[in-house]
């Protein structure tokens, strides 16, 4: 029951010669209905390699990746793995057996099953009937204290109690209690970890392929990608259009590749319609008082932003201005909000519906009368919007048609057609490429300064710098407000660490 | 594995566009169904080919009313079920006969609806304050409104009003008055489920709940409305069959599971999100000619009920396969072989 992929004594170098490639992807095409997610893509990962990928979204990462995982077939093409059998297809089931593991954008935990539980549904070898919880508490708990020291997650809790940020630990974890590990597939791992996690992450990344695993990493953020990885492969419009060494390339060289102008923030977005607003600009529309140290107010034409670290308290805060009613004490929040999900596969989309459909939901108020819904300003309104955010795919796609992206844009479309007075935004841009994050962005900022209130939490510090004003979390309390000179992301970083400017936990 | 399966069929090929605007409509399989039975029934017992189906369209309005109601209610989304129709029917009829004698039929037929609606205001209690399961607190309602059914069949010496009898059984043209009307009425549905806040909303909660509530929908409203929809149809079908047949304590009982079979065959998604309007019709018609034909041919009640339970199985499986919005068994099975036959093909090209 040794754990392979884990213990660092292990000595599990490969039989095979180390010169043979892990996995080779060559002319992979797939089509879903008429969209080309893939047009002959040709791939190559080495043992013992980190291999970026990077492209916009739409470029046909994900779908590249399952390919290379065996989920889905390819059209035309082949892909071919070092660890397969002779005859053998490439498969789901053989994929496993030759010990490629996957890490999902979309957390894939069942959140009513504990963290061990989870760890056991992935695990491919045989359970048995008896004492299997046993070996799988065991199992992810070495795995975790391994990859995460200090991580403070109980292997004992459901998943669906745990922050974001845990349950990508627990995700990522899993897919290392697994004998022979061979290639393991990161699809966004950092979007929702905090900046320790992320470190010990690769740090962990770099053992693994010390000892002959082969990594596929899968990332927006490209600083991260340049450090960690040893080539980097762009994909745009469904193939890979360029491979570089990650030591003799830079940022702008890849930004470039993808096809995306690198725009400073002043992306060309403008708003499809001002909003029919009744509050002064200036005048504060929502207040939150609450003994536990929460002193928050947001005046009209706000871009406000909620920094820290994750899970301290934004979410609560949020869900406090989101929810609040008549009887809910110590909030005051205008009428109309609306609200953009971060987890967008479960709070976010609704699946049987179109691009339109979905984008309209919320502004429902304002396009019917007397309950009916007039048909052309739906239709109008849609496509406004779709117009605006350059959603790809018309009115009538499915909105699992499209990628992560496209159907981010979406939910901020949806949030902001709506006339709400108040736009709550729970960390949504992750996993959303630097293009699309920008014309979001100026969106943002145009709909405040038409007197919209903004609140805004975002895991990304960076971001914090398009924000009029910022409060830091530390442990459910408002450690600090930053507005002007003050509002850096060193400042926030310190804030959110810092525990000389508030309480002393 | 199976968790980590799980958000391949996001992107799956069913997901194009061009596959469900050119899709058969949900309730097409159903409509087969209906004219298969109907041809088997002339085949059975030749001549008048259209008895059959007259002797069909008086029963089937009832049936579509409540059948109507209940897709409310599934389509809201997984749990969502409403067991007390039955019940409420049988109460319904009593309500309608001895408010009726007292204060003429209209008023009988109105207050049949509202029983059913205060029943249904238990269940509501019981689901969004208390946070009962649905099954269980439709159950419950059903519970209480079956003593209620009894002390009203101790105290009735009615029977129905003679308007309302002949309303029941007026024809135009051959075709009774009251399908007429229930067709108004399934259309009037089918616009409110497209063009209305309060239909897309339904919708919405259905496919996820999560979402609809981030979208800004009160999803407590919509439910409590559904199921308050629910009640009132299943009274309504209660008062007007008390005339039609007679009130009754076991007049409803066929009802609660007819109702979910029937939105089911008619091509509802079982598991919310998708509400088929005339699925009700082409559901209601087929189960009612279908009774028909296996009470022509001298099956037992018991068989005819084996019958109808693995007919509802059948149906969920291949309109599910057909229509492709879930995936279902039959979907999987043949994307497996495709599957199989291509590796075939590579290995040995």
């Amino acid at each position: 029951m040794s754990d392979t992929a884990l213990s660092e004594s292990a000595t599990a170098v490969p039989s095979t010669p180390s010169t043979a490639p892990t996995i080779v992807a060559r002319g992979v095409t797939k089509s879903y209905g008429k969209t080309r997610a893939l047009r002959g893509v040709d791939l190559r990962l080495e043992h013992g390699e980190i291999l970026g990928l990077v492209g916009h979204n739409g470029a046909g990462k994900s779908t590249l990746m399952r390919m290379l995982a065996g989920i889905e077939q390819p059209d035309d093409g082949a892909v071919d793995a070092r660890e397969r059998r002779a005859g053998a297809a490439w498969n789901a089931d053989s994929a496993a057996a030759s010990g490629v593991r996957m890490v999902y954008q979309e957390l894939a935990l069942c959140d009513d099953l504990t963290v061990a539980e989870n760890a056991a549904l992935s695990d491919p070898r045989p359970t048995g009937l008896w004492g299997w919880r046993g070996r799988a508490e065991q199992r992810i708990g070495t795995a975790l204290d391994t990859v995460f020291p200090g991580h403070g997650i109980s292997v004992l809790r459901r998943t669906g109690e745990l922050a974001m940020a845990e349950r990508q630990m627990v995700e990522i974890a899993r897919a290392l209690c697994t004998d022979a590990l061979s290639m393991l597939i990161l699809d966004e791992p950092t979007e929702s970890l905090g900046v320790d996690a992320t470190a010990q992450l690769y740090a962990h990344l770099r053992t693994l392929t010390r000892r002959g695993v082969s990594v596929l990493l899968i990332s927006h953020r490209m600083q991260e990608v340049l450090a960690n990885s040893d080539r980097i492969a762009v994909m745009k419009d469904g193939t890979v259009v360029e491979t570089f060494a990650a030591a003799a390339t830079s940022e702008s060289e890849l930004l470039v590749a993808m096809g995306g102008e690198v725009r400073a923030a002043g992306a060309d977005v403008t708003a499809p319609r001002a909003a029919d607003l009744t509050a002064e600009r200036g005048a504060i529309v929502a207040t939150v008082r609450a003994a536990s140290g929460i002193s928050f107010e947001a005046r009209a034409g706000e871009l406000i932003g909620l920094a820290g670290l994750a899970g301290q308290g934004q979410e609560q805060l949020l869900n406090k201005l989101w929810g609040a009613g008549a009887l809910s004490r110590g909030v005051t929040v205008p009428r109309r909000r609306a609200y953009v999900p971060g987890d967008r596969q479960t709070s976010g989309i609704l699946p049987l519906w179109s691009v339109a459909e979905n984008l309209t939901i919320s502004a429902m108020r304002g396009i019917s009368r007397l309950g009916i819904i007039n048909g052309r300003a739906k239709r109008e309104l849609a496509a406004e919007w779709i117009g605006a955010l350059k959603v790809r795919g018309d009115a009538a796609t499915p909105i699992t048609a499209l990628s992560g992206g496209n159907q981010q844009k979406v939910l901020v479309a949806r949030a902001f057609a709506a006339d709400a007075q108040m736009v709550l935004l729970d960390d949504p841009f992750r996993g959303v490429d630097v293009a699309t994050k920008n014309e979001l962005y100026a969106l943002m900022k145009a709909e405040a300064a038409a007197g919209r209130c903004i609140v805004w939490y975002s895991t990304e510090n960076s971001e914090m710098a398009h924000c009029d004003r910022v409060y830091v979390f530390r442990a459910n309390r408002l450690v600090s407000e930053l507005s002007g000179e003050s509002n850096t992301e060193e400042r926030i970083i310190a804030d959110s660490f810092d525990e000389n400017t508030g309480d002393q936990r | 594995m199976s968790a980590t399966l799980s958000t391949a069929p996001l992107t799956s090929p069913d997901a194009s566009p061009r596959r469900r605007r050119l899709s058969w409509p949900a309730w097409g399989w159903s409509l087969i169904g209906v004219l298969a039975v109907w041809a088997l029934i002339v085949v059975v017992r030749p001549g008048a080919p259209f008895d059959p189906l007259a002797q069909a369209l008086t029963l089937a309005p009832f049936l579509v009313l409540v059948a109507l109601g209940q897709m409310l209610v599934i389509t809201l989304g997984p749990g969502n079920i409403d067991v007390s129709v039955g019940t409420i029917i049988s109460m319904a009829s009593y309500v309608s006969v001895a408010v009726g004698a007292a204060a003429g039929p209209t008023a009988g037929v109105l207050a049949a609806v509202g029983a059913g609606i205060a029943a249904a205001v238990c269940s509501v209690i019981a689901i969004l304050l208390l946070r009962v399961p649905p099954i269980i607190a439709t159950l419950a309602t059903s519970l209480i409104v079956s003593s209620a059914t009894l002390l009203l069949a101790d105290a009735s010496r009615h029977s129905a009003d003679a308007g309302l009898r002949a309303f029941v059984n007026a024809k135009i043209l051959g075709v009774p008055l009251i399908a007429l009307l229930v067709l108004a009425v399934t259309i009037v549905v089918a616009l409110m489920l497209r063009h209305t806040r309060f239909g897309l909303s339904i919708i919405a909660v259905g496919q996820s709940a999560r979402a609809a509530e981030r979208a800004g929908i009160k999803v407590w409203a919509i439910t409590a409305l559904a199921y308050l929809l629910c009640g009132a149809f299943a009274g309504l079908a209660g008062g007007l069959l008390a005339a039609f047949i007679s009130p009754s304590t076991v007049l409803g009982t066929s009802y609660m599971l007819d109702s979910i079979a029937v939105v089911v065959i008619g091509g509802t998604l079982i598991s919310g999100g998708r509400a088929v309007a005339a699925g009700a019709w082409t559901g209601a018609l087929f189960f009612v000619l279908l009774s028909g034909l296996l009470n022509l041919v001298g099956w037992s009640i018991g068989a005819q009920n084996i019958l109808k339970g693995v007919l509802v199985v059948a149906v969920v499986v291949v309109s599910a396969a057909a229509t492709g919005t879930g995936r279902s068994s039959l979907a999987r099975l043949r994307d497996t072989l495709q599957i199989r036959n291509k590796n075939k093909e590579t290995t040995h090209g």
